[in-house]
């Protein structure tokens, strides 16, 4: 076998926009794609591509057992939290794009080796996976990071009714995502929904504070961590380099999306599972080096 | 004729001020200010950073001091009047932020967010309803939608558990016939009070305040000597002074709320809110007034003129919290790139 | 399809374009969804976008969605064919998206026949509502959406009272929900309900466009409504048999009209409205019956009372100085003039 095959796991949005990059990929197939609605749009779409589905969710997946070795979880926190044990027993990497928090914080660019021996891995938040690379390239140029923060701007149509209720999540763990990978002991995160229209991109600014920050060290870092993000997530754009302003040190970038079945304002839906991929695309490299 | 206010004056003197004084203010200064607040009898005085709980950052500037201290110190002097303090979802949390000012005894909340976006205060305001506290809902950048869309939002809000509904001119961009038009749907349209929060960059803010009470607004927000943002804020000394002019009955004694104004004067300076050519463009571009300060150092640092950047962030129809963008504005027009 | 009917329509089209074009100008360059293609709307709008690019360089694009996949090229094949125009097909209620560039939607699928409706209300219903659900799904995946228009129906209302002259985009009236005959004009308010939430909750540019009666060319005769049925039965020498005395008082827009109001619509920048398309213009049926029949010779029996007794005469006329005042549109036929064509268009439709 030369693919690692897989399951989508909730056939919303998110999980249709999976779908199409997982057909797009060399290395994964797609052996079900699973959610409770037959006649939802993304089941429409998958049933067009011809791809299996299955309305029984997670005892669709129960039933390939054994044809399958990784799991995107696209439903909800609530959900992956029932759904996380059951992957388990039944000996399935799960990806978990929910902020349920179960597995280990995966960002491609930064600890994608280091995940590939988890049974569960969690792709933290989109803020995240924008910021957290920009973070830890501060903290690799500096061995005390006093302070880093991140602000994320998002069209307020790339903010569904999840994200939306639960903001206070979103920002607790794009906070411990940031400490945890800049060894930061302090972070915020903020988050804003702006309506603009025609809608913004997402844009991400990290701002910290260094002492005595050395730019051209940052900036070298910031260059490799960004040359890492860029071929898995392409529209991954630097709009400001690592510059000093009022004593910080500031960056910011924007992310559009691929426009796979999402918009491409939301680069912020985009990113997240761009890096899903990414994991998933390792992984299977490995399995068939292994 | 009962004596009891018909209109509630509530005092952004140390919440609104924040922002004029780069988050800076003292200790000393939120103590002599919070018991001129309390002799003046005015029914609220919000405290904290600019941007309400949590919002000390890099982004929109830090707090010279903390949420807790800043609260705590208000506090102390209060006996009528009632601490109140501000609210945005995407900045503060409810369990690290919320549930302290709680613990300090605050006695409003007033949950704000952008104008189009009132679902993301479902959880923050249903959460303190739940504890029984006092909420109301703050549509802030409220210019930036149409009368029909605020009632909608107003409603998600009140449908929330809000008990007043406080519409933001956080630009200082509305003219005087749209302030009727918005107040006066809200008011005929929902079962809560409905307030109007002005600002002076187009120098309407007593004009605007006005026009809000008769289309029927039963709160107004001000600040001693227009302390806020921007071109600064209704001051509230000459609001008392009107709405007595009026017959409009506040609570609130005039002396002593002049007596407030000339305190703030004395404790913040030179600091005091102006109209000047930026404020004016700011106002005409519709952005956030609280962009003021960062906007005039990043021009500085850049070299570039800080109405180019009020009219770039206009264009780009930023909302607050998006302090961020200054920098790139700038950049861009230092090197004279053409932006969006 | 008959080269004189052809060149009729496009004389009307044109004919409208001389006011309304200003109007239109925000749509030059964009990209329409319509969904409902071969309905008498959707041919009228593909004739409008048809002029507006060969004739006034708009570069509009359309992509048309129609049920099956002959069905335009069957009903109108001179419309199958043109620059800008993608064809889909398939059935609203199971669409998988919708073009990820489409800047405006027009949603005219619906089933409005009213035999269906008596015999099929369940599928009315989905098709209505649920079709509409599912658009507006899609249609918060788009780019950039700067305008849904929603085509709802005049029967919203309920019963408009006999002693009210014209009933404005305020009016409720009387409409038991508890009956079959309700299934038409309740899915259409539940359409309007789905999108009204979507709009809120998505913030989905949303306009409400609430049709009345309409007259003209495209229209299909064998649809059992009044204004259909007296032309049917005169091109096949009549009677006329009106139910009641000839009392219930409609009003009769014409289809070329109904499509530019709709298109102005879609072009407006206003945001959240809901507008009357129809004419202000009461006539009652008896009237009605007399304007077509003069047109024939000989002139078709008009038969009055030809229901039961007791039929209850009824009234639906709509004011619309609201999309007047608001889209600035008008009409550029009265009725004895709408009439006169649609009779032209349907002669020279039979004798090809």
């Amino acid at each position: 076998m030369s693919e690692l095959s897989i399951a989508i796991l909730g056939t919303g949005n998110i999980g249709t926009d999976l779908l199409l990059k997982v057909q797009r990929s060399q290395s994964l197939s797609c052996r079900l794609f699973a959610g409770r609605n037959l006649a939802s749009p993304g089941m429409t779409k998958a049933a067009k591509l011809g791809v299996p589905v299955s309305a029984e969710g997670i005892h669709g997946i129960e039933r390939v057992a054994g044809e399958v070795d990784l799991v995107f979880d696209a439903t909800s926190a609530a959900g992956h939290l029932l759904h996380a044990p059951v992957l388990k027993s039944l000996g399935m990497i799960a990806v978990d794009l929910t902020p349920a928090k179960v597995g280990k914080m995966c960002v491609p660019a930064v600890n994608l080796n280091e995940c590939l021996e988890s049974v569960n891995v969690n792709m933290v938040t989109c803020g995240g996976q924008a910021s957290i690379p920009l973070a830890y390239a501060i903290g690799q140029a500096h061995q005390e990071v006093e302070y880093i923060e991140t602000v994320s701007s998002i069209a307020s149509r790339s903010a569904g009714p999840g994200t939306r209720i639960n903001l206070d999540e979103y920002l607790e763990t794009t906070e411990s995502g940031l400490r945890s990978f800049s060894g930061c002991q302090k972070s915020k995160a903020i988050l804003n929904l702006n309506p603009a229209q025609p809608c913004i991109h997402m844009q991400t600014t990290v701002m910290a504070k260094v002492q005595e920050p050395d730019l051209t060290r940052i900036r070298a870092e910031f260059r490799k961590v960004v040359s890492l993000i860029t071929p898995y997530v392409p529209g991954y754009e630097v709009i400001v380099e690592p510059l000093l302003e009022n004593g910080r040190v500031i960056s910011m970038v924007r992310v559009s999306g691929l426009g796979d079945y999402l918009p491409k304002f939301a680069g912020n839906l985009d990113i997240i599972n761009c890096a899903a991929i990414a994991y998933a695309e390792a992984l299977a490299k490995k399995r068939m080096g292994a | 004729m009962s004596d009891a206010p018909s209109l509630t004056l509530c005092d952004a003197t140390l919440r609104d001020g924040s922002h004029a004084y780069q988050h800076q203010i003292t200790a000393e200064q939120i103590q002599a200010y919070a018991s001129a607040a309390e002799a003046a009898g005015v029914a609220y005085l919000e405290v904290g950073h600019g941007n309400g709980l949590g919002a000390s950052s890099l982004q929109v500037g830090e707090s010279l001091l903390t949420d807790e201290e800043m609260l705590t110190l208000a506090k102390e002097p209060l006996k009528h009047t009632k601490l109140s303090v501000h609210i945005i979802p995407g900045f503060a949390t409810i369990q690290r932020d919320i549930q302290l000012a709680m613990d300090l005894g605050v006695e409003l909340f007033r949950i704000g967010c952008h104008c189009t976006e009132a679902d993301v205060c479902e959880r923050h305001i249903s959460f303190l309803r739940q504890q029984s506290e006092e909420v109301w809902g703050v549509l802030m950048m409220s210019h930036m939608a149409s009368a029909a869309v605020l009632l909608e939002e107003a409603k998600k809000m009140q449908s929330y558990g809000a008990q007043g509904i406080v519409l933001m001119d956080s630009a200082g961009a509305y003219l005087p016939e749209e302030v009727k038009q918005k107040v006066g749907l809200l008011v005929e349209n929902l079962e809560v009070a409905v307030g109007f929060h002005a600002h002076q960059n187009l120098g309407l803010a007593i004009a605007n305040s006005l026009v809000a009470v008769e289309a029927g607004a039963r709160i107004l927000d001000g600040t001693a000597k227009g302390f806020g943002a921007g071109a600064g804020n209704a001051p509230l000394e000459l609001l008392v002074a009107v709405l007595q002019q009026k017959q409009i009955l506040t609570g609130v004694d005039l002396y002593a709320m002049l007596d407030a104004a000339n305190l703030v004067e004395r404790l913040f300076g030179s600091a005091l809110p102006t109209m000047s050519d930026v404020s004016i463009v700011s106002g005409l571009a519709g952005v956030f007034s609280g962009f003021a300060k960062p906007v005039k150092r990043v021009a500085e640092q850049f070299q570039v003129d800080p109405r180019d950047i009020f009219v770039e962030l206009g264009k780009r129809r930023v909302v607050g919290g998006q302090e961020d963008l200054i920098v790139e504005v700038a950049s861009a027009l230092a090197a004279g790139k053409e932006t969006i | 399809m008959n080269a004189q009917a052809q060149h009729l329509v496009k004389s009307d089209v044109e004919r409208a374009l001389s006011t309304a074009l200003p109007r239109l100008e925000s749509l030059a360059g964009k990209h329409i969804f319509l969904s409902g293609a071969t309905g008498c709307l959707g041919l009228w709008l593909l004739e409008y976008v048809k002029v507006l690019n060969e004739d006034h360089g708009f570069s509009l694009q359309v992509s048309a969605l129609q049920r099956n996949e002959h069905d335009l090229l069957t009903r109108a094949p001179h419309l199958a064919q043109f620059e800008g125009l993608s064809l889909l097909s398939g059935d609203v209620r199971y669409l998988d998206g919708i073009p990820a560039d489409v800047t405006h939607v027009i949603h005219a699928a619906a089933l409005s026949d009213r035999r269906l409706l008596a015999s099929r209300p369940v599928e009315v219903a989905e098709v209505n509502a649920l079709g509409t659900h599912r658009i507006l799904q899609a249609v918060r995946l788009l780019e950039d959406v700067h305008n849904v228009v929603l085509l709802s129906s005049g029967l919203v209302y309920g019963t408009q009272p006999l002693d009210c002259e014209r009933i404005t985009e305020q009016f409720t009236g009387e409409l038991p929900s508890n009956t079959v005959n309700a299934v038409y004009a309740e899915s259409k308010r539940f359409a309007e309900a789905i999108a009204v939430g979507f709009a809120s909750e998505s913030k989905i540019p949303l306009s409400i466009v609430r049709p009345f009666a309409v007259i003209g060319p495209y229209q299909r005769l064998d649809l059992p409504w009044a204004v259909t049925d007296f032309i049917r039965d005169s091109f096949h020498g009549g009677p006329i048999k009106i139910m009641g005395d000839g009392t219930t008082v409609r009003s009769i827009m014409y289809a070329g009209d109904f499509a530019s109001w709709v298109l102005c619509a879609c072009a407006a920048k206003l945001r959240g409205e809901t507008f009357n398309v129809g004419s202000p213009e009461a006539i009652d049926l008896l009237t009605l019956a007399e304007k077509i029949t003069s047109h024939f010779s000989p002139q078709p029996d008009i038969q009055l009372n030809a229901g039961h007794l007791g039929h209850h005469p009824s009234r639906l006329v709509p004011e619309v100085s609201h999309a007047q005042n608001t889209l600035g549109v008008g009409f550029s036929l009265n009725l004895d003039q709408a009439i006169t064509q649609t009779l032209t268009w349907n002669r020279y439709i039979r004798s090809s």
